[in-house]
Formats: structure tokens, sequence, C-alpha cells
């Protein structure tokens, strides 16, 4: 039985911090072997919870990276076009001894088209992302990240993967998923995506998180960083990000900042070590400005 | 717990949000999977299942905290076979197909044992719901087709939408408040106007690109993308027909009398931009200036200071139409390829400058369609230094704007006529042709001057008319 504590102690030994609404999100998607659609800022750990689950669980991760112009070929399946052209290249002395019994012509042509299907048989499809989520023997986790970035019509083919776990292959009917997997989407928010796709899936929006749990997840990853340090630096981001940057600092960045600190050997925050290392956490010009601002304000 | 997750269902729907029933039954379902476990615990999962966006959320926690806020002296048991009755009425006015009973058949037992774990503390509103009239809270898609009922015929799908603009801000009449900077809503609801606006041409322009493709074979491509089946032609490849981009050329008046609706035109230009087609955007007052740079780099709000504190164009000058035009024909024109629509937006006040109308008349020869959006009521146009009826006889078309909503129809307008065929130009012509043959039909002469004079008779036509053409003696070759 799995439980939401379950859920949290599970996330936490794969090194990821979940607050409850994520745990409950996870707990839900699992019981009710739904989708969960994930959206909120860049670098908040959407595609984190994902890889997290996958180690805490023991689900295979089977990722699926979204772009313009992404097509079924790239996603459910394709036909090894080249391998069907050589088997039957190699085959052809077989072939011939094979059709050369028959005594004319359309018997030959029956002959052939009863093999047919041996050319359009699983040993010539190539399984894209999902069909090989569906098709793997263990329970696996399908990641399917930055559904903005695709179109409308790849939205549109997940309908039915995503409600039905199935996909639809004209020359051999139907393939069901051997294990439901645990499917999670990840959205960044570019794009309004439909509401169909909407209502197939539990909707998790991840902000930034609060100042414990932030501060946990660098604890958590950098072990050596002292309390202090780490409330330190958790709070002077949390008051940047309020500053209405071009790209605020997200837990990415926070992350990458404790790093560097480490690194640095710092054990507090002074101007100095920020005027250092402040590109880890602005990344444009009049961001740089913003924080250093901030800076003067804040720190001595 | 049917029922409380039903009312709260149609509570969201009151307050705009739309669940499905499908997500209902989530919810119903999620609430027996992950018990009702505090306050905290049964928002978590309530949200989970119900709210598909994170506009949503903030109502959502409004709507769920006045729901659940009803305290009761005693908390009552509830039965659970009494809440199987009310079971197959989980959604009200919606019809159970065989499937959806057969597996609400099946959950039946989970649901029952997941009933009687509930807790009363989320319950207790049950009793002052059952009081509730039945009718008060019908699916509002009930309410939306009595209201269409009768004479009033359903608004067509694109109105539809535009009904339904996220904000109230955006549907009343351009505001005038003094303070010019974006509120974080505008900005968002402009960014929902687009992307509504982008999903419903999207089709439009997804038809154009595949007309795009439709052509001859394209030997080399096909062959080598068919080099690794040994040239067997699998994937054709087909030469692209003439390459059609879709670009914009908008030159819009920030002075003082428009500048409430250039704001609004600046913020959807920038929401455009680079989303649908290539956008040129000058600014002017009396001086011209190219803002496309400006426009991709910056946050609209910068922007708008940089323009109101002058530094682009000077904002203390009154609007020169005449001579932006020619500063415009002498430094951009000839920069303008592949027919762009323009669109001017202004009042064409002119401080009775000189006109110069004839740079339209060149402008409107570079042009695949030259439209012309005015903020002001036709009422005035007659008034003052107002040019739009000179300069109006030059354009495709000229509008009148008086709100977002009606900003974003006619652009909607234009950017489909400008995907599905791209010839205006074609289907300009052929109204003419027709309005021709209709002006043949009126040879006197003398009916028509009389007519002419009353006010009425002009009020009916568009400047961009022929017979407008006429009155301004502008006569135009055929192109092609």
């Amino acid at each position: 039985m799995i439980t939401e504590q379950g859920i949290k102690d599970f996330l936490r030994s794969g090194g990821y911090i979940a607050d409850s609404a994520i745990a409950t999100a996870v707990f839900l998607a699992l019981r009710m072997e739904k989708p969960i659609l994930i959206e909120g800022p860049p670098g908040v750990g959407k595609t984190g919870l994902a890889k997290a689950l996958s180690s805490s669980l023991d689900f295979p991760l089977v990722r699926l990276q979204c772009y313009e112009g992404i097509d079924e070929g790239k996603a459910l399946y394709d036909w090894e076009y080249g391998k069907q052209l050589l088997y039957t290249q190699l085959l052809r002395t077989q072939l011939d001894n094979y059709l050369s019994v028959s005594a004319d012509l359309r018997e030959a042509v029956e002959r052939l088209a009863a093999e047919e299907s041996m050319f359009f048989s699983m040993n010539f499809l190539v399984q894209r992302p999902i069909l090989r989520s569906f098709l793997s023997e263990k329970r696996s986790l399908l990641l399917i990240d930055e559904i903005d970035r695709s179109g409308d019509e790849f939205e549109a083919l997940l309908l039915e993967c995503l409600s039905d776990f199935q996909v639809s292959v004209p020359e051999l009917g139907v393939i069901a998923a051997k294990r439901k997997p645990l499917v999670i989407l990840t959205s960044n928010g570019t794009r309004m995506i439909s509401d169909a796709l909407r209502r197939r899936c539990l909707y998790l929006y991840i902000g930034y998180p609060d100042l414990d749990r932030e501060v946990a997840i660098v604890q958590a990853r950098f072990p050596q960083i002292c309390n202090e340090l780490a409330q330190q630096m958790v709070s002077f981001l949390r008051k940047a990000r309020e500053l209405n940057m071009r790209k605020p600092p997200s837990v990415s960045e926070t992350l990458d900042w404790a790093n560097v600190l480490t690194i640095l050997n710092a054990s507090r925050l002074t101007r100095d070590i920020l005027d250092n290392t402040v590109g880890v956490i602005a990344k444009h010009q009049a961001d740089l400005q913003m924080v250093k601002e901030l800076a003067v304000q804040e720190l001595r | 717990m049917e029922t409380v997750v039903t009312r709260f269902v149609h509570a969201l729907r009151e307050e705009g949000i739309r669940v499905s029933p499908g997500e209902c039954l989530d919810a119903v379902n999620a609430l027996v999977l992950g018990g009702i476990e505090g306050r905290e615990g049964v928002r978590a999962l309530l949200q989970l299942t119900l709210v598909k966006n994170a506009n949503d959320i903030p109502g959502f926690n409004d709507t769920f905290d006045s729901f659940f806020c009803r305290q009761q002296e005693n908390p009552f048991f509830i039965n659970p076979e009494e809440l199987m009755g009310a079971f197959f009425h989980i959604v009200e006015g919606e019809e159970f197909t065989d499937e959806m009973l057969e597996k609400r058949q099946e959950d039946r037992t989970s649901m029952l044992s997941g009933a009687q774990n509930l807790t009363a503390e989320d319950l207790q509103n049950l009793e002052w719901l059952r009081d509730m009239e039945e009718d008060s809270d019908g699916p509002e898609i009930q309410v939306r087709m009595k209201g269409h009922r009768g004479k009033n015929k359903a608004p067509k799908p694109s109105e539809f939408n535009l009904l339904n603009l996220p904000s109230a801000a955006f549907s009343k009449s351009w505001g005038t408040e003094s303070n010019p900077a974006f509120t974080p809503e505008e900005i968002a609801d402009m960014h929902e106007v687009v992307s509504r606006m982008l999903i419903r041409i999207r089709k439009d322009v997804r038809r154009m690109k595949e007309e795009q493709n439709r052509g001859k074979l394209h030997v080399i491509k096909t062959l080598q993308k068919n080099y690794r089946n040994g040239m067997v032609p699998f994937l054709v490849s087909l030469r692209r027909k003439k390459k059609v981009r879709p670009r914009l050329v908008v030159l819009c008046d920030v002075s003082f009398s428009v500048s409430y609706a250039s704001r609004f035109m600046l913020l959807l230009l920038h929401t455009l931009h680079n989303r649908l087609m290539d956008v040129r955007s000058f600014i002017f007052n009396q001086e011209l200036a190219e803002i496309t740079d400006l426009l991709t780099n910056m946050p609209v709000n910068c922007l708008l200071e940089i323009i109101d504190s002058g530094v682009i164009v000077d904002m203390d000058e009154n609007s020169d139409y005449g001579k932006v035009l020619v500063n415009f024909k002498k430094r951009h024109l000839e920069s303008m390829r592949g027919n762009p629509t323009v669109i001017i937006l202004g009042d064409a006040r002119n401080n009775y400058n000189e006109a110069n109308d004839w740079v339209m008349d060149e402008i409107r020869e570079k042009a695949g369609y030259l439209l012309w959006l005015t903020p002001e009521d036709r009422e005035t146009w007659k008034r003052g230094d107002c040019l739009i009826e000179q300069y109006g006889a030059y354009c495709d078309k000229v509008e009148y704007v008086k709100s977002v909503d009606e900003l974003s129809v006619i652009l909607e307008d234009l950017f489909r006529s400008i995907y599905t065929d791209h010839a205006p130009r074609k289907r300009r012509d052929r109204f003419d042709k027709d309005n021709e043959e209709n002006t043949v039909d009126y040879k006197d002469y003398y009916n028509q001057a009389k007519a002419a004079e009353s006010h009425n008779y002009w009020m009916q036509l568009n400047p961009s008319s022929s017979a407008w053409r006429e009155r301004f003696g502008i006569s135009y070759r055929k192109k092609r």
C-alpha cells in the first residue's frame, strides 16, 4: 500500500524534496493510473521529479523530448524500410525457390501475399519512446518533456495513448500496453495546451518552493553546506525573485549557486562573493544589475 | 460525497472554471483513493483533479474556502447507503452511457468501503446544500443554451470564444486611465487573447503550408531522402510552390490623442511578434521610428516608458501624418518586400499640415493590403483636422475599433485571409469589379451628387469604396 508519506520518503531517497501537493499527485497518478501534467517556470524540478521517481521507484525512465515537428514516426513507431529491403534482397534466392513451385503468376502472387504479414511484423517495427515504454516488461516511467514545444497534431496523437494506453498500428492492429507506465508530461507554458489533453491528466503546478523546502533541497544535494549559509542564500534568492527579472533565478540556479559556494568554501554570503558569482544566478545583463543593486541593500 | 463534489463543481463552473463530467468522476475517485484527511488534503486532491490551468488556481482556492466554510453545530452521520442512492445523479443533466454505468457498478463496492472512511469534517455542508434550490445552479452549459434558444441564434464558434474572454477588463471599451503601464493581468489577458486567436487561425496556417508543399516532384531531394532505401522512393519530396512569407508592417500613432488605443496595439504586436509572421513596427508622432528590435528585446512596460519619455519620437509635438508618410516613403518604402500587409493605426488628425496623400498611393502599390484602423467614431470624422476620409480612400479597408475585442477580431480576419489565399489583392479586385458593375447601374449623376450632399449617404459607405475614390479623384491602375 503506497501512502503519501511513503512517496515523500521515496522521493527523498532519490534526492528530491517534495511538498504535499507533489506527493499527492504522484500518489494519485500511481493509484488512478493517470498521467500527470506538470507546469511551472523553468528550473523548478519538473523533469527532476520524473528522474527522481524513476530512480526511487525503480521504474526504467523512457524519455521523449518534444520539439516542433515531432510526429508519430519519432514518438510512437516507425517501419524500418531499410531492413525490410535488406531482407528482401538477402532472401531473394529463398523467395525464388519458394515461388518457383507455383504453377503460374497468379498463384505466385497469392503465395507471396500469404507471406506478406512477415514484412509487417514486430521484427521491422522500430519502437519509439512511447511504444517502448508500453511494451516494457517492467512498469516504466514515460517522461514526455516540454510538450508545449510540439504541435497540435502531436497532442492529438497523444490522446489515444494517454487515455487508453494503447497504440494503433494500421498494419498490426492495436497494441495495448503490457504494464501501464507512469506518465509525466512537463510544460513550460509557452503555449496553451488543449483542454482535451488537460482533461486526461492530473494537473500539477510546481511553483517556486517555500523557504524551508528550498533550504532542505539545498542541504539534501550539498550536505556540506552549513545551515546558516543555506538560509542566507535562499532568502536572498527569494528576494531576487520578486524583482521582476527577465529570467528569475529558479531552484536549479539555487543549486548551481550552492555548488559554486561550496567550491569557493564560503561560510557566509558577502557582497564580494556575490559580485564574483553573480553570473550563476542572473542570466541577462539587466538582471545582473538588478541583483547587484539588491546586494547593496541586503548584504554587507 | 458525490453530491458535495457535484455541488462544488457547479460552484467552480459559476466561478468560470471549466470542469468536465469526466474530471468530476476523477475527483470522486481520487477522494475515495486518497481518503478524506483534513482540509488541506481534500483541497490538494480536488485541485489536482478539477483544475487544469494555473490561472484557475486562485479562483479554485477562493471557491473552496467559501464553499467549505459553513460550520455546523452537529456534524451528522451520513449513511453510505443513502449516498449510493444519489450515486447516479453524480452529474446533473448528464446522461450516462451504458459503459459508464457498468464501470460505476464495478466501482460501487470500492466506493462503499471508501465512503465509510468519510470524516464528517468536509461533508457537514450536506444539509444546507440540500436546502438550496434544485435548479439554482444547473450546469453552465444549460444556462447558456437557454439564453440562446429562441430568436437569438447561438453565436458562431469564434464569436463564442470571444464572449468568453478571460477578463472583463478587455470587454470594456478602451480605458482612458492615465497610467500608461500595463498591469500583469492585462498582459496575461492579452496573451490569452492572442493564444486563442492563434489556436483559431492555426488550422488555416496549416492548410496554407500544405498547399505550399503541393507541387511537382523534386527529383534530387527525393533521391537524397531515399538513399538509404536503395533509391526506392518511399519518402517523396515535392517542390515547394512559390514561398509565401506573410509580412506585416504596422504604423502606429502614439500621440496623446490616440495613445490609449495605440498602447493596446503595441501590446498586441508585442505578443504577436514572431509567433505568426514577420512584423515590422513603426511608431510615429511627428517623427517616424522603427521599433521592431525594441519590441523583440524589451519587456513591453519598459518600451512604453521609453516611448512616453519621448526618446524615440518627440511626444510634445503634434502628430503630422503628411510628414510621417513622406519620411516613411524616403526611408523604408524601398525595403518593403513581398507585398506586406500594411496597417496604420491613428486618428488621421493632421493638425492642418500638408496631407501628402500621394504617398498613400505609393504605399498601396507596394502593399498587399492596406488597412487603416481608427479609434475615432465615425460621427466625428468630418470635424476639424481629420483627414481619414482622404487617406481612407486609398485603403482597402477603414475600420473603426473601439475595444481590444474588436481589434483582435479584425486582425484575426486579416490574418486568416492572408494565410488562406494570401491574395487579398485578388479578392479586392474581385470586389472592385462587383462595385464597378453596381456603379454602372447608377448613371444618374445628378441624383448621385445630390445624395452625396446628404450626410447619411456617405455614412453608409466605407472610405475605401469606389465612390469615395471618385470623390477624391483617385483612380487605380489595375495590377497584373
